[in-house]
């Protein structure tokens, strides 16, 4: 019992770091793929064809391959950052072009009704998108989110290959110092406990948006 | 006929190869209830959503109290515009209210954000339309709980919270099952006695008869006659109109 204890106090060290990124990617994540999404619908031409391209870098790379390009290859480019801004630069900008495809379906699958109403009691572009579009989409797309926020608690794994000490890596550290597998299991129990949280967030939400149907 | 309100001249209207408006003129007066009728395509849904610019014409002019929306195929500025269509208010076949609202925040929703008002102002405005409507019970309701005939007649309310001069009605009823259309006609006929100028695309020969001041009728883009409903019903002059109300009165 005490080797478990002992255990954890790193183990619980790295699962801070592992939920710091999760929710920072987060909260950054969402709102840029928003604005993706908004920029790649709009009538620019050039903004689409960019985001396009964004998009198509983004999710057509390996993030492991993109958070080894910000780690290691920006400072030959001279750009020095520290290794958590590195790791969060990484999959923010991953993210964004995920969630931004999420949202640009959803906002094109609003019937043009909605903007045909909106028009005729004298909204304006952005005050349809705001009161009238976004709001309507946030509730289809919410279990395409919830799949990538379940997606992105694991990802975030990934920095170990940045010597970062999130929990995977406080986990196997431990093992193979003491060639125990027990911070496995450990680290397994924590990234379950976590996604559970998202899942039943994510419940609540599409819960609370039930309350009216289209 | 009163002074003009809406004035269109030589109206053109195109998708492509395919000519929907082929120049139309028209003048509706002041508190006229105009009824438009016609086959399926003969564009009388188009020249209701040029009015308000839901459609881009191809050329002619259109002007709203004495405004210039288009001259001669040229718009006003998107300030201008906004502005011209704001006169009017606007009723679709799919009632398309916002179903993440409740019906009285669909009523709210365009005064508070569009005309700034403040929702002490706007809230006993909004529940007295309710109760013209008669769906004063239904102002905590989601669109999707009620009926399409109680949809459409919110709709109607939505419209007129902006107090509009002018209301455009496109096929109201023609997606209500047939006892849902007396309820929706029920409350235009009570605007229709409020003195608004309504123009309404309609199928209802019904209602174009008994409420209509003027009834148009177009077919194949061009406005092939145009009189009082008895004139337009029992006198028939152009062939197509006779052939359309056989058609439809068999």
């Amino acid at each position: 019992m005490d080797e478990i204890l002992r255990m954890m106090v790193p183990l619980l060290e790295g699962c801070r770091i592992t939920v710091a990124l999760f929710a920072v990617t987060l909260c950054l994540s969402i709102p840029f793929g928003l604005l993706l999404a908004l920029a790649r619908i709009s009538d620019i031409k050039p903004l689409n064809m960019a985001v396009e391209f964004y998009n198509w870098i983004m999710r057509g790379t390996p993030l492991m391959l993109q958070l080894l390009f910000v780690y290691f290859a920006l400072p030959a480019f001279g750009i020095r950052l520290p290794d958590v801004t590195s790791a969060l630069l990484a999959f923010v900008l991953n993210y964004a072009a995920y969630f931004a495809e999420i949202f640009r379906a959803g906002i094109q699958s609003i019937p043009k009704g909605q903007y045909e109403a909106a028009k005729t009691l004298g909204f304006t572009y952005v005050q349809t998108m705001r009161r009238i579009i976004v709001p309507q989409m946030i509730k289809r797309v919410l279990p395409p989110i919830g799949n990538e926020t379940i997606t992105l608690v694991k990802d975030t794994s990934l920095v170990y290959v940045l010597a970062m000490n999130d929990l995977l890596r406080a986990a196997r550290t431990i093992v193979q110092r003491e060639f125990d597998m027990t911070p496995f299991f450990i680290a397994a129990c924590f990234y379950l406990v976590m996604t559970f949280g998202v899942t039943r967030v994510f419940n609540w939400l599409e819960k609370h948006y039930a309350r009216y149907e289209e | 006929m009163n002074e003009a309100i809406i004035k269109m001249e030589n109206v053109k209207k195109s998708y492509g190869e395919l000519e929907v408006l082929k120049g139309i003129t028209l003048e509706l007066g002041r508190g006229e209830v105009v009824a438009i009728i016609g086959p399926s395509g003969s564009g009388k849904s188009t020249l209701l959503r040029c009015l308000n610019r839901l459609e881009v014409v191809n050329g002619g002019s259109i002007s709203i109290e004495n405004n210039y929306l288009v001259k001669d195929g040229e718009y006003a500025s998107a300030v201008e515009s906004r502005k011209i269509c704001g006169k009017m208010g606007m009723v679709f076949q799919q009632f398309n209210l916002f179903p993440h609202m409740t019906v009285l925040e669909n009523l709210l929703e365009a005064p508070l954000v569009v005309k700034k008002q403040s929702r002490e102002e706007i809230m006993p405005i909004a529940l007295e339309l309710l109760a013209k409507v008669g769906l004063d019970d239904k102002a905590n309701a989601y669109p999707n709980q009620l009926s399409g005939g109680q949809q459409q007649r919110v709709a109607i309310a939505r419209a007129l919270a902006m107090s509009p001069d002018i209301m455009l009605f496109d096929e109201p009823t023609s997606s209500l099952d047939p006892e849902l259309t007396g309820e929706v006609l029920k409350t235009m006929r009570n605007l229709a006695d409020g003195n608004m100028t309504m123009v309404v695309v309609t199928h209802e020969m019904g209602f174009a008869r008994e409420v209509a001041k003027k009834v148009i009728f177009m077919s194949d883009g061009i406005v092939q006659e145009q009189g009082t409903p008895d004139a337009i019903f029992d006198n028939p002059k152009n062939e197509r109109l006779q052939i359309f109300l056989q058609s439809i009165l068999r």
